[in-house]
């Protein structure tokens, strides 16, 4: 287990949506240059999770350490400003704007005239294309063609390439490999692992207990709004972390109590 | 080939429906109005008519674009005359057409920090303004309107803010035209521009790529207010006098102008050039009902009708356009 302080330190975390306990005294650490997998079934509060480290939602209590530096106010441009990027699965890109658009929404490059910053469109056209073209992007597609044509591999395509090329410290993936191909599946789990191994903190989060076992280094598991099992994946198996899953935390829990 | 072109052009330049609309209108306004509608005293009037209502009109389509309303303009439009022809005879021109811009924007503030703090629909905000700022351009002229003398609008001051004309055309409409590069710039080319448009085509995905959701929405009915608040300094520019009805359901043509030249009311597809066009269609409407004796209280109706019609059809052109 890596010792040195973490990059991102969270502590007794709870988030209110009104009468509903979405998140319930988490407290989880995460490294620099490790492969997290964050699992747990539908609703169990791992989307809501990640919406806080990337500045969606503001805690109700608890803390948030970012590089050891307690993070006191919550906007995703802070947090795209510290170089946490996510790949959400429901948010992040609007159907309505060009693909070069989309990429750079948030952090266009200007080139300046008479003091006016104009977009770059030469820069973002070139730099777009070559990045998403990666990813599966049809030739026949345009990047000034709007989003709203897109495939679903495609708007995965545009997000994940978004996240390779700023250079950032965190990637989030939320269920990245939701509508890709086997072979642009096995090409974003490589590149999760490439990531981790040129130092960032990636965090996956999937379903899929098995997919993720072979990649990450250690798996969170989340039940209701609560953590209820972190393991490294050297010392538990993909098949004793499903049971968890199954049991809903009831193993974890006799485990402690023995 | 030639096919998928031309939808790949409608889809980028959602303007075009009103484009052929506005020639088809020209064309058959010309033929039926036996020389009444295309003269070029009328196509001036028309022109002057453009001006005020198309700067309206340009504010009304940014707020639209970031997905939402504001129908507080008319009333805005006449607040801004009457401050404009108070403080012009007292002090000086520039310095009121300022003050009345100022007013504008303070107004739009007034709506846009409303709307984003308390997360009001902008229809009840601007709805409630709309009656406010009415209400307080009633209570100003107490019956009465404000007036500078002609003689007295003879400097170039007044000139240069819709008084007269220059080359035929009266300066108000160059007004529209800088205001329309200005913001088309703005909007193609900035990042201000392509984030308003990011808000009003998804707000939570503008959000979570960190852009200020609340301040680009605000930014847009400031700029609404100042528009609005400007060409009521044209209108009272050019005729010398306002009351407290002035500028009165110049909102719904607004709108209307909007919906014509393309502008989608959920946000984040709009077209200004569209929008000033939409403008142009309806004062040429207009001026045709009045030029071939057509009473003007059927000007409503015409309009509302061509408001539904150009929807239904730039929905269709949308989707064919879609199609693969």
């Amino acid at each position: 287990m890596n010792k040195q302080t973490p990059l991102i330190q969270i502590k007794n975390l709870d988030l209110h949506f009104g009468a509903f306990h979405a998140l319930k005294n988490v407290s989880v650490d995460f490294h620099a240059g490790e492969l997290v997998g964050l699992v747990g079934d539908n609703g169990a509060g791992k989307t809501t999770l990640i919406r806080v480290l990337c500045g969606i939602h503001t805690p109700s209590a608890g803390e948030v350490y970012f590089d050891g530096t307690r993070v006191k106010t919550f906007h995703p441009k802070l947090a795209i400003d510290q170089g946490i990027e996510t790949i959400q699965q429901s948010v992040g890109l609007c159907d309505n704007l060009s693909i070069a658009r989309n990429f750079y929404l948030g952090r266009e490059p200007v080139k300046r005239f008479c003091g006016l910053p104009l977009l770059d469109f030469a820069k973002m056209r070139e730099m777009s294309g070559r990045v998403i073209r990666q990813f599966g992007l049809r030739e026949n597609v345009s990047v000034d063609d709007e989003v709203e044509r897109l495939s679903g591999g495609e708007r995965q395509s545009v997000k994940i390439g978004r996240a390779v090329e700023f250079k950032n410290r965190v990637v989030i993936m939320d269920e990245p490999t939701n509508h890709l191909s086997v072979r642009e599946r096995e090409h974003v789990n490589e590149l999760a692992l490439q990531l981790r191994d040129q130092g960032l903190l990636v965090i996956y989060i999937t379903h899929d207990i098995f997919q993720v076992h072979r990649l990450a280094d250690r798996i969170v598991i989340m039940e209701n709004g609560e953590k209820i099992e972190d393991a490294s994946t050297e010392t538990m198996s993909a098949e004793a972390l499903e049971e968890v899953i199954r049991q809903g935390g009831r193993i974890v829990e006799k485990r402690d109590a023995v | 080939m030639l096919k998928s072109e031309i939808k790949r052009l409608v889809r980028r330049h959602t303007e075009i429906g009103i484009l052929v609309i506005s020639l088809c209108l020209v064309l058959l306004f010309t033929l039926t109005s036996e020389g009444r509608w295309a003269n070029a005293y009328n196509i001036g009037t028309i022109l002057q008519v453009t001006a005020t209502l198309g700067l309206m009109t340009l504010g009304v389509a940014l707020v639209i674009g970031t997905g939402e309303i504001d129908i507080s303009v008319g009333s805005t439009f006449g607040i801004g005359a009457l401050i404009y022809l108070w403080f012009a005879v007292r002090i000086d021109p520039v310095f009121a057409a300022l003050l009345a811009t100022g007013a504008g924007a303070l107004i739009g503030a007034f709506n846009g920090i409303l709307i984003t703090r308390t997360k009001t629909p902008s229809l009840i905000i601007t709805l409630g303004s709309l009656m406010i700022f009415r209400g307080l351009a009633i209570a100003l002229t107490d019956g009465f309107s404000f007036s500078v003398p002609y003689k007295e609008r003879d400097g170039l001051s007044y000139s240069v803010l819709g008084g007269t004309e220059f080359l035929g055309i009266n300066t108000g409409f160059y007004w529209l035209v800088a205001g329309l590069a200005v913001l088309l710039i703005a909007l193609k080319m900035t990042p201000w521009g392509n984030r308003l448009l990011a808000v009003g085509g998804s707000a939570a995905s503008a959000h979570s790529r960190g852009v200020r959701v609340e301040r680009i929405k605000l930014s847009a009915f400031v700029v609404c207010g100042v528009l609005a608040a400007f060409a009521g300094t044209l209108e009272a520019s050019k005729l010398g006098f306002a009351d407290g009805s002035m500028g009165r359901l110049m909102e719904l043509q607004a709108i209307a102008a909007c919906v014509l030249g393309g502008c989608v009311l959920a946000g984040g597809r709009i077209s200004l050039p569209g929008a000033v066009l939409g403008a142009f269609v309806l004062s040429s409407v207009q001026s045709y009902l009045v030029v071939t004796g057509v009473r003007p209280q059927w000007f409503i109706l015409l309009l509302g009708l061509i408001v539904v019609f150009a929807a239904l059809g730039d929905r269709t052109l949308r989707r064919w356009s879609l199609k693969n």
